[in-house]
């Protein structure tokens, strides 16, 4: 028989609107498998055991009546403050807007999703509850900011997770793990009860196993239906430097390859200033980051402390300068999307690199892989846009690898269509690989 | 003691941090690759790059 958590998210709400399930069995299960599983990647480390229960009675009858999902610890539960991957409640409890949404459709949210502390890292080696391993290998990162939540999806605890993105932290962890990461356009939720309400770079981000599961989930945040369209005859912008340059070799090969399987027509196109994007986007970063209070930072891992030193001494006269260059960015993103329906390139510079040693080998030579992944991520964080990272295969090490598509503001639906062409025309051969731990 | 050492001690200082000689080093390796980077902002042209509001929330306004 199979078990609950091995159906999609859109198939536990259907067999549970059927009565085929009971919300109480697909929970039993759920709490079944994450305790049985969680232990070799930390995904998962605060479980709801009676709360779950209890929220199965008060649920309402929304589309996702009885799915179990997880929550980064961004966000304020109503039972529970946000501690950001610390050990200190930052945000005191309370319904955050972006679970209050997910709550009307009727969610159970089953236990707080592992993330790198403060938000501030792309690996998930750091968190006041131990690093984040990855369900492909657990000697591989996760990934980061929001590794528990694409940990957990793809080792199939849960079928959807409440994730965020202010770098790429929604993206990133979805590539390295093998799923569907969406980071949705800025501002497009209540931002109450939200670390990202302290940034301007942050966008609430949801992780699924494929883009039909994303779709409900995305519909849910955004309260509004977000019917189906055909993703054929698109239009796709290749941006080759650096995005596709400065990648290793299979990656850009397996995108290359899903662009191709997809038949979207493909073009070269180019944002003016797009050499100044990193620049801008750490220089306001720094700016917003400040230093959190001296009891958090007293128990902060030391590269996270030494970030947030190194970021006090960024000059001022940076951040205007900053902003001026990110208003033009936004400005050349714009005229580019004119001409074609999204963008798209390798969300990863690689495969998950291990926990030992999370460096990659590039054509600029090697470097931590913070940095490339923060660079093919940032651009949707630095202009508000919306993004995507979908799987595209498996390195020759047996590790996931995602394809980026970033579409014009509010154009969620879009890309989610052209998730589920992709999917379409490689018969699901992507999405329907499943990691060692979930088999 | 350099000059960065000097300075970043005593920004610390002023805002009641203690670091070490270790922590020091980690601290301006990191602030030498973020500075390499952030120069590039001191060298554009302003008029080529005007203030202009952000709404994040949607496209720019066409001009």
């Amino acid at each position: 028989m199979t078990h609950p958590q091995d159906l999609s998210l859109r198939q536990q709400a259907e067999a549970i609107r059927r009565g085929e399930l009971s919300a109480k069995d697909l929970l039993e299960a759920t709490l079944e498998r994450l305790r049985s599983r969680d232990s070799s990647i930390n995904s998962t480390p605060v479980i709801f055991d009676e709360l779950s229960q209890a929220q199965i009675s008060q649920a309402p009858a929304g589309p996702l009546f009885g799915v179990p999902i997880t929550v980064k610890d961004m966000f304020a539960l109503p039972w529970r403050a946000a501690r950001n991957g610390t050990s200190h409640n930052l945000i005191p409890a309370g319904a955050s807007g972006p679970y209050r949404s997910l709550r009307d459709a009727g969610v159970i949210v089953v236990g707080i999703a592992n993330q790198h502390e403060l938000g501030i890292g792309s690996t998930g080696l750091y968190s006041a509850y131990g690093p984040m391993r990855n369900p492909w290998n657990p000697l591989h990162i996760a990934g980061g900011s929001s590794g528990g939540s694409a940990g957990a999806v793809a080792a199939r605890l849960v079928a959807g997770s409440l994730a965020s993105d202010s770098g790429g932290s929604t993206r990133i962890p979805a590539s390295f793990c093998g799923v569907v990461g969406l980071k949705l356009t800025y501002g497009s939720v209540p931002y109450d009860g939200y670390f990202g309400a302290a940034t301007t770079f942050s966008a609430p981000g949801l992780i699924a196993r494929d883009g039909g599961d994303a779709r409900m989930l995305t519909a849910a945040m955004l309260q509004r239906p977000l019917p189906q369209q055909s993703g054929s005859g698109l239009r796709v912008g290749v941006v080759r430097e650096p995005y596709w340059n400065d990648v290793e070799h299979e990656a850009a090969e397996l995108c290359t390859k899903a662009l191709t399987l997809a038949g979207w027509k493909v073009t070269e196109v180019k944002i003016e200033n797009l050499e100044l994007a990193g620049a801008a986007f750490l220089g306001r970063l720094i700016a917003e980051a400040g230093i959190p209070s001296p009891e958090v930072f007293a128990t902060v891992s030391e590269p996270t402390r030494a970030l947030l030193l190194a970021g006090m001494l960024t000059p001022a006269r940076i951040v205007p300068r900053a902003d001026r260059v990110r208003a033009a960015i936004r400005y050349s993103l714009a005229a580019a999307l004119e001409t074609v329906d999204f963008l798209a390139w390798p969300t990863t510079p690689s495969g998950a690199p291990t926990l030992e040693d999370p460096w990659v080998n590039l054509p600029s030579g090697r470097v931590p892989v913070d940095m490339p992944n923060v660079r093919q991520n940032s651009l949707a964080n630095l202009t508000g846009a919306p993004a995507i990272s979908i799987p595209v295969g498996l390195s020759s090490a047996q590790l996931p690898i995602g394809l980026q598509l970033l579409g014009p503001w509010g154009s969620e639906a879009r890309l989610l269509d052209a998730a589920e062409h992709i999917e379409r025309a490689s018969d699901r051969a992507f999405v329907n690989l499943v990691a060692p731990l979930a088999r | 003691m350099s000059d960065f050492e000097d300075w970043a001690r005593a920004t610390y200082r002023q805002a009641g941090i203690d670091v070490d000689e270790n922590e020091l080093a980690l601290v301006e390796l990191i602030y030498a690759g973020a500075l390499n980077q952030l120069e590039m902002l001191d060298r554009i042209d302003l008029e080529e790059f005007p203030a202009r509001g952000v709404d994040l929330r949607h496209a720019p306004k066409a001009t």
